[in-house]
């Protein structure tokens, strides 16, 4: 038992990764434009299902990383520009509900296309070995996957904080009709951080796709824990987005290891419990 | 809302409902019998989900937790609790759900707007995690069979395990329900709701406790989602972890969106047209839940006020080109 520690440990922190790349484009996302895009996880579906195509069709893996989350993010610019923004008037119920919809026929499709049943995706070379870590044998894709994740996240860490578009877009989620009247065009932003978001999410479908089995209930699975993380961590906070992705990850982790009959209740207990004291979230602020 | 000025007609449509869904079992065959009971218990689930949504503007996407948990505590009792009547099973199960509802509404309703409907999807997920997995209560994937109890009337015991009797109990116990949430709306209590969705801070400042309402209103919407539950885990005879799955949360959401949120008679249009044309598009095809979907994107981006308000405003331009006939309703 005691052996198995660091071994779930870096599971944790293996799904903590994936968590970050689904919830950071949701709570941006939110931030922005106080729009929850419950199709958020439908977009990491599909990156999934886009990559075992590209998979089956070239064998490349690095080559899917790049095609898939960049045609998930021509599909989410066109879901704000052409949906989002016509019901943005009626407000948020509409919002919700219009996301919800494209969610549902995202859902639906998969099954149509790719069939109601799990599909495998099986690595080759050097990502589908292990490697010795300090005397303990782990594989070299877990590894990779976490490594994207925090390459991602600094990414987007540099790009927030050191370019202009970074400050743009910050800005814009304090107060996007200031923002609007100094000039920028902040409908090009939202259309640009919408499928930014789409993006990351269909970016974290593809490193999952071979971890994780590709079905048409993988979306729900993780859209209920993107939202757990973001209720933890504040709607709309980047930093509790990474802090509650570590929590969630770990407490997951450890629960399948120690209680394995209570842990998917310990999840919800943890965001119970943050209700209950920080209605707001650790990182959110007070409403 | 319901408008003053239409009460005559909307009399006249509920006799004329009245004395049709009594009549029909006469001319109706056995499976369009079971199709119209299934109607009738979506209705009221509908309609309880519209009183959350169109009434209080709170948007739920976990209203199944309280329809599975209904169907889940009537085949638990009836299951284990040998010679348990059927008002008692019935009653008993509407009970559990009233005081889950109370419990997980004063969770969820200390947030409002997104945060809340974020917190209903996951509670939603959460109780359906406990059905799949807590084998030795729910039965997890297989669910649960159950028979229909005998009906003791006090002389007389009669058996409702054909479906024309089991009609009947439903339109009965249903309908006097459905009743009542009419008469509710029309109540003080109701229109405080309706108040506080427009505008809450003026509710406040006049000295309403707008928080408890909106509790209270919560948790009669679970109580008559839970019923709605209950009836149809007896309709089946089985409950299966589809009652309080997600997607159950779904269907009822998309009913309410085609039919309308702004009318009382909106939901229970749209359960209607949803369960016909899911018992028509699924003869035609396997991809009926797709054609669904197309549906409802459409209305939330043309028809955002559903079906009833496009029959509304379909009388209303009736109205305005034969401005003096009350007839022109009945002869369209």
């Amino acid at each position: 038992m005691m052996g198995e520690i660091p071994v779930f440990f870096l599971h944790g922190l293996v799904y903590a990764g994936l968590l970050f790349l689904v919830s950071s484009g949701l709570t941006l996302v939110f931030g922005m434009m106080n729009v929850l895009n419950l199709a958020h996880a439908a977009f990491y579906m599909l990156g999934a299902y886009f990559s075992f195509s590209v998979l089956s069709l070239t064998r490349n893996f690095y080559l899917s990383l790049i095609i898939c989350p960049l045609l998930l993010f021509f599909l989410g610019a066109f879901v704000e520009r052409f949906l989002l923004r016509r019901v943005h008037a009626y407000g948020h119920v509409q919002e919700l509900l219009l996301t919800f919809g494209v969610a549902y026929i995202i859902t639906e499709s998969v099954k149509w296309i790719w069939g109601n049943y799990p599909l495998g995706v099986n690595l080759s070379g050097f990502l589908s070995e292990s490697v010795n870590l300090f005397g303990l044998f782990y594989p070299v894709y877990r590894l990779f996957m976490f490594f994207c994740a925090v390459f991602i996240g600094l990414l987007l860490a540099v790009v927030l904080y050191k370019t202009r578009i970074g400050i743009i877009v910050r800005a814009s989620v304090d107060d996007s009709e200031m923002v609007n009247a100094l000039g920028v065009n902040v409908p090009l932003v939202f259309t640009g951080v919408f499928g930014f978001g789409a993006a990351l999410s269909g970016f974290a479908g593809v490193i999952a796709g071979p971890l994780l089995t590709t079905y048409p209930g993988m979306a729900a699975e993780i859209l209920v824990d993107a939202f757990v993380v973001i209720v933890i961590g504040g709607m709309g906070s980047l930093g509790g987005a990474i802090v509650a992705s570590l929590m969630i990850g770990e407490l997951q982790s450890f629960g399948a290891l120690l209680i394995p009959k209570l842990s998917l209740a310990l999840m919800y207990m943890l965001m119970a419990a943050v209700l209950v004291i920080r209605p707001s979230g650790l990182f959110g602020e007070e409403q | 809302m319901m408008k003053g000025r239409r009460g005559v007609p909307a009399l006249a449509w509920g006799v004329f409902i009245l004395i049709g869904t009594v009549l029909l079992p006469l001319a109706a065959r056995q499976y369009q019998l079971a199709i119209l009971t299934e109607v009738i218990i979506f209705a009221l689930f509908a309609v309880s989900y519209n009183l959350l949504l169109g009434y209080a503007g709170l948007l739920s996407f976990g209203h199944a937790m309280f329809f599975g948990t209904g169907a889940y505590t009537v085949a638990i009792l009836l299951n284990r609790v040998p010679g348990l009547s059927f008002y008692s099973a019935v009653a008993l199960s509407a009970m559990v759900t009233t005081v889950a509802g109370l419990i997980i509404g004063s969770l969820l309703l200390r947030h409002k707007g997104t945060p809340f409907a974020l917190l209903t999807l996951a509670f939603n997920a959460l109780l359906y995690a406990i059905a799949t997995k807590w084998h030795s209560i729910t039965g997890g994937d297989d669910g649960l069979s159950i028979f229909r109890p005998e009906i003791d009337v006090g002389f007389t015991q009669f058996s409702i395990s054909g479906i024309t009797a089991f009609y009947y109990i439903t339109l009965a116990t249903i309908g006097v329900v459905m009743l009542f949430c009419w008469y509710f709306t029309h109540t003080a209590m109701g229109q405080t709701v309706l108040l506080m969705r427009e505008n809450e801070e003026r509710m406040k400042f006049l000295g309403y406790n707008t928080n408890i309402s909106r509790l209270i209103l919560f948790v009669f919407t679970s109580f008559l989602a839970g019923l709605a539950g209950t009836f149809y885990a007896l309709l089946f005879q089985f409950t299966s972890i589809t009652a309080i799955s997600i997607d159950m949360s779904t269907i009822v959401l998309l009913m309410v969106i085609i039919g309308g949120t702004g009318s009382f008679a909106g939901p229970i249009i749209g359960a209607c047209v949803y369960i016909y044309l899911q018992d028509f598009l699924s003869d035609v095809t396997d991809r009926w839940p797709f054609i669904m979907g197309l549906i409802f994107i459409f209305m939330i981006l043309y028809v955002p006020k559903g079906l009833s308000g496009l029959i509304d405003s379909l009388i209303e331009r009736l109205r305005e080109r034969w401005p003096s006939s009350g007839k022109v309703e009945v002869s369209e």
